[in-house]
């Protein structure tokens, strides 16, 4: 037979038997195993579905003995799941394990504590990775639309790496857009990251978004639920799954979310949580950032904007830990990083070409047409094209739409003015590629 | 008495030569047509009966039977209506014949002969065969006597036959007979009437009943249609306002021959890009001019007046059915990927058409000619033409706007730029992502270079990669592209680079070549240099198009 973590395990991944009935089991018959005991053998069945006969201290609140008997009663087909549960528990642990998927009960040591203190918490939570990542002493969400614009995606993409850099682990729901640049924030500088799904981990949606899953694992991070592997997704099981991104963490930030957005409910339940909650706000004209400023609007006081991301990572009390962090626990990715990705423009420039140094300050300018660009830089298109090539092939730029934009290390440069943490260099970034860049000069 | 003549009927894009046998027999009066004629060839009978009448021949109270040989070759359309009337004139000796002639056209009920779609081909056709001389409607005159090596002779109606057939019997001229080419090349109506005038012909000869009133031929410029045409309808580049990134594709493109997509939302001008190609392509040579006039004839386009010299420019509006994209359709008509032979086929709203319509295009792109197989056999039809497409990046367009918000539901934009397959994108090397401009930005008078140097740069380029390889550079391959383009070491690291950073399949690298060599041809450059391949990478499949929604 299987123990009692097990057994929870099963239990709870038993379609409608939602944690109060649980609980209640538990209460009745005090352990899992035995109530799995009971669901396996023919004359356990009655008494797990009408509950222990002894037990008047309950009755008695009612007024109609046999109506609340029948209230407590527990639904056939329920019953009927636990049974096959209960007959093939052991081959479903076993299952679960070659899929590498453990699990954390509610009453577990290691279950994390902030999520602990939520109403109604998961029982179980069915984890892929890493649990000391669930545990991390400073988790922060970040949320968002799933149809970012591409300003919102590099933002999200920039929070993520600067919170990572900063020592907390990002949570997030491993949607397409927002979530998923996120975490890939914090997989690109090769930290833990949190994924809390909604659905089960066999039934991973979105499924373009199975490689970052493994990604995520490979990290150090996790990829969770509360649903039992096989789970699929359904309407209801996001809005619940954002209760656990929000519990995890202590504080959720959402960047971009139109009217009536999922991240908004994430933000709702990060405020009656307790914790956090900060919004990027957008222009009143922008219709995805529409949501972030109703909600603002909302709770005036309780929800807060994000100022900037140096601003945030101090209103969210990180800074000091980023610093001290330095020394030592920084993950497999080699010597320490810098804390942002921040280098002056002008130190920039100098380790590219002449024409490349100067489509990079047009792009940090804020042009960003081929058009503009070459009337900005004087030069054909074929040439301004070429350059752009050079520019992508160092990271250094984005392209959406036909519309060029800074990207890595370019993006932490301000327009003309040196960064105040400008100390930092290029070397902890992406290794410059000398052989091309000789290559390039010679045919010039 | 039994009467052979000879005539022809279009089967696709190809003439054949049909020998019409008319036997006029004693017995109930009765006329028969029989070698699998359709509905339009046996509809002839009241046709050719009506018109023998009104020119003031007798009908013969005969059993009259006609055979159309070959037997098993299926003969549609009322080319055969004058040969038929001829034959059965013949074979109740009211007229004489001699030698070998043919005759083309529809006949009306008052004797009349009118033009037929594919005289050109038709022509071509007899010629080949050896038949030396053929009647042809009067309308389509100049265009069948583009086909070289026959001589034809002009008739507006019935008795203008006759009275052919009867003073060529007497005098008995004949144009000197060289083996015929497999292509016939003609230099233009004017030169074939002055041929014509030098062997005694009159360039318009004198009919019995003469319909066309006098000078209707002479006064019709030859090529005037297309003058107009571009000077109309087609935008000069020099009136499209910036869009450096589109215009650049387009140039290397048509240069190339390379598959072309633009991608933006709407107003970034694509289509208006896209209008200005008909005024940078090169015209066509003379090869390319016969099989054109040829498929321009069988389509129905005729009567032509020269050879079509300029290169086609065909966009079907993205309803088009499939047999009006392939060809086909109860007479076997050329569709538009034959049109386009040559030249251009632009796909406005690419993933609008329908999924059998894109798919059907891949066997042209990769063969350059279509099949159509029936029953009765298949057909051939050329369809070497360069695909120019132009697609909004999702449903509502507006991912591509500066505020970026794409209202679209989840998923509608994957399956909106999964209607273009895989195998189709693979066919094509350049794709250009264009940015909304704001409205009015696109038009008006500037200092960008107009139409004529830009198809200047492409008819140079075009010369240079032809010196080089018989396949145009979008045809390269393999080994063939790898020694076009002739890489040195620093251009194999670049390229490597490109490939591993931008993810580049082994097709992709394949396709950065092909445009690199393009690039590196408008430059007049021997060899592709990284500047060429560093401009080409530019133009790789947008991110967004690869499905995952740029969801890494």
């Amino acid at each position: 037979m299987v123990d009692e973590r097990g057994a929870w395990a099963v239990l709870s991944s038993v379609g409608g038997l939602g944690p109060a009935t649980f609980g209640r089991l538990l209460r009745e018959q005090g352990s899992a195993t035995r109530v799995l005991e009971l669901a396996a053998s023919a004359s356990g069945q009655t008494l797990l579905r009408n509950g222990p006969s002894g037990s008047p201290g309950e009755r008695a609140a009612d007024d109609d003995p046999v109506a609340a008997a029948d209230r407590r009663r527990i639904p056939i087909d329920v019953i009927a799941a636990m049974v096959l549960a209960a007959r093939t528990a052991s081959d479903t642990l076993g299952r679960w394990r070659e899929a590498g998927i453990s699990f954390v009960t509610l009453d577990d040591p290691a279950y994390p504590s902030r999520l602990r203190a939520i109403d109604e918490p998961p029982v179980v939570l069915f984890v892929r990775g890493s649990l000391d990542a669930l545990s991390a002493p400073h988790a922060v969400a970040v949320v968002g639309t799933r149809r970012p614009t591409e300003a919102g995606r590099q933002i999200a993409t920039r929070i993520g790496d600067a919170l990572t850099r900063s020592g907390a682990v990002v949570v997030s729901g491993l949607a397409v857009g927002i979530d998923g640049a996120a975490h890939a924030a914090a997989v690109a500088v090769g930290m833990p990251t949190v994924a809390v799904l909604g659905s089960g981990h066999d039934r991973l949606f979105p499924r373009a978004h199975v490689p970052l899953a493994d990604a995520i694992v490979d990290a150090g991070g996790a990829v969770v639920s509360e649903l039992s592997p096989d789970a699929l997704p359904t309407q209801g099981t996001f809005p619940r799954r954002n209760r656990v991104i929000s519990g995890l963490t202590q504080a959720t930030i959402v960047i971009e979310a139109a009217a009536r957005s999922g991240a908004l409910i994430t933000a709702g339940w990060a405020l009656e949580q307790g914790r956090g909650c900060f919004l990027v706000p957008g222009s009143i004209d922008a219709p995805a950032s529409a949501g972030c400023l109703a909600f603002l609007r909302a709770f005036p006081g309780e929800a807060r904007i994000v100022a900037g991301i140096p601003e945030l990572v101090e209103d969210l009390d990180l800074v000091d830990r980023a610093h001290g962090m330095s020394t030592g626990s920084v993950g497999p990715g080699g010597p320490p990083r810098a804390t942002m990705p921040a280098v002056s423009l002008a130190a920039l420039q100098a380790t590219l070409g002449a024409v490349e140094a100067r489509l990079a300050g047009l792009l940090v300018a804020g042009l960003s047409t081929v058009d503009e660009l070459a009337e900005g830089l004087d030069l054909p298109a074929a040439t301004v094209l070429g350059a752009i090539t050079l520019l992508e092939l160092r990271g250094l730029i984005s392209s959406a739409y036909g519309r060029y934009r800074p990207a890595g290390a370019l993006t932490g440069c301000g327009p003309g003015l040196p960064h105040p943490r400008s100390g930092a260099t290029l070397t902890g970034d992406r290794p410059r590629d000398t052989r091309v860049d000789q290559t390039a000069a010679r045919s010039r | 008495m039994l009467a052979t003549v000879h005539a022809a009927t279009l089967h696709g894009i190809e003439g054949r030569l049909i020998r019409v046998e008319v036997d006029v027999a004693p017995g109930l009066p009765g006329f028969t047509i029989v070698g699998l004629p359709d509905a339009a060839l046996q509809e002839a009978r009241e046709r050719v009966r009506g018109a023998i009448r009104n020119s003031g021949l007798a009908f013969p109270p005969r059993r009259i039977t006609v055979n159309l040989a070959p037997a098993d070759l299926r003969k549609a359309g009322a080319s055969l209506d004058l040969g038929i009337a001829v034959a059965i004139l013949v074979g109740s000796e009211q007229v004489r014949t001699s030698g070998r002639w043919a005759f083309i056209g529809e006949l009306s009920l008052g004797g009349d002969v009118r033009a037929v779609p594919g005289i050109l081909p038709m022509a071509a056709a007899l010629a080949r065969a050896g038949v030396r001389r053929a009647v042809v409607p009067r309308g389509a005159w100049t265009e069948a006597s583009l086909a070289r090596e026959i001589e034809c002779l002009p008739a507006a109606t019935l008795g203008d036959a006759l009275e052919l057939l009867r003073s060529g019997n007497g005098h008995r001229r004949r144009t000197a007979a060289a083996p015929p080419a497999r292509v016939e090349l003609a230099t233009g109506p004017a030169e074939a009437q002055a041929a014509a005038a030098s062997q005694g012909w009159p360039s318009v000869p004198p009919g019995v009943r003469s319909s066309a009133a006098p000078g209707v031929l002479s006064s019709a410029t030859p090529g005037v249609r297309s003058a107009e045409y571009l000077a109309g309808a087609v935008p000069d580049l020099a009136d499209v306002r910036g869009q450096l990134l589109g215009r650049r594709a387009l140039e290397i493109a048509l240069a190339g021959g390379h598959g072309l997509v633009f991608v933006g939302p709407p107003g970034s001008g694509k289509t208006l890009l896209a209008r200005t190609i008909p005024g940078l392509l090169p015209p066509l040579d003379d090869g390319e001019a016969m099989v054109a006039s040829a498929i321009a004839s069988a389509a129905g386009e005729g009567p032509l007046l020269d050879l079509v010299r300029t290169r086609p420019f065909r966009a079907p509006h993205h309803t088009i059915s499939y047999a009006g994209m392939v060809g086909g359709g109860p007479r076997l008509s050329p569709g538009e990927v034959t049109r386009a032979h040559e030249g251009v086929l632009f796909l406005d709203e690419l993933p609008e058409f329908g999924r059998d319509v894109l798919e059907a295009l891949r066997q042209p792109l990769e063969d350059g000619r279509v099949a159509i197989v029936r029953v009765g056999g298949a057909t051939l039809f050329p369809a070497r033409f360069q695909l120019i497409a132009a697609m909004n990046p999702c449903p509502c367009g507006g991912a591509a706007d500066p505020t970026g918000y794409c209202s679209c539901r989840t998923g509608v934009p994957e399956r909106y730029a999964a209607r273009v397959s895989g195998p189709l994108r693979d066919r094509i090397d350049l794709w250009v992502e264009m940015p909304r401009v704001p409205p009015g930005a696109l038009l008006g008078r500037t200092d960008a270079e107009t139409s004529a140097t830009v198809a200047a740069r492409i008819a140079l380029a075009r010369g240079v990669a032809r010196e080089r390889a018989a396949e145009p550079n979008s045809r390269l391959n393999g080994r063939l592209l790898r020694a076009a383009c002739d890489l040195g070491p620093a251009e194999e690291a670049l390229t490597g680079a490109i490939a591993s950073s931008m993810l580049l399949s082994a097709r992709g690298v394949e396709r950065l070549l092909r445009v690199a060599r393009t690039i590196a041809d408008l430059g007049d450059a021997p060899s592709v240099r990284t500047r060429h391949l560093e401009e080409a990478a530019r133009f790789r499949l947008p991110a967004g198009l690869l499905g995952g929604r740029r969801a890494r």
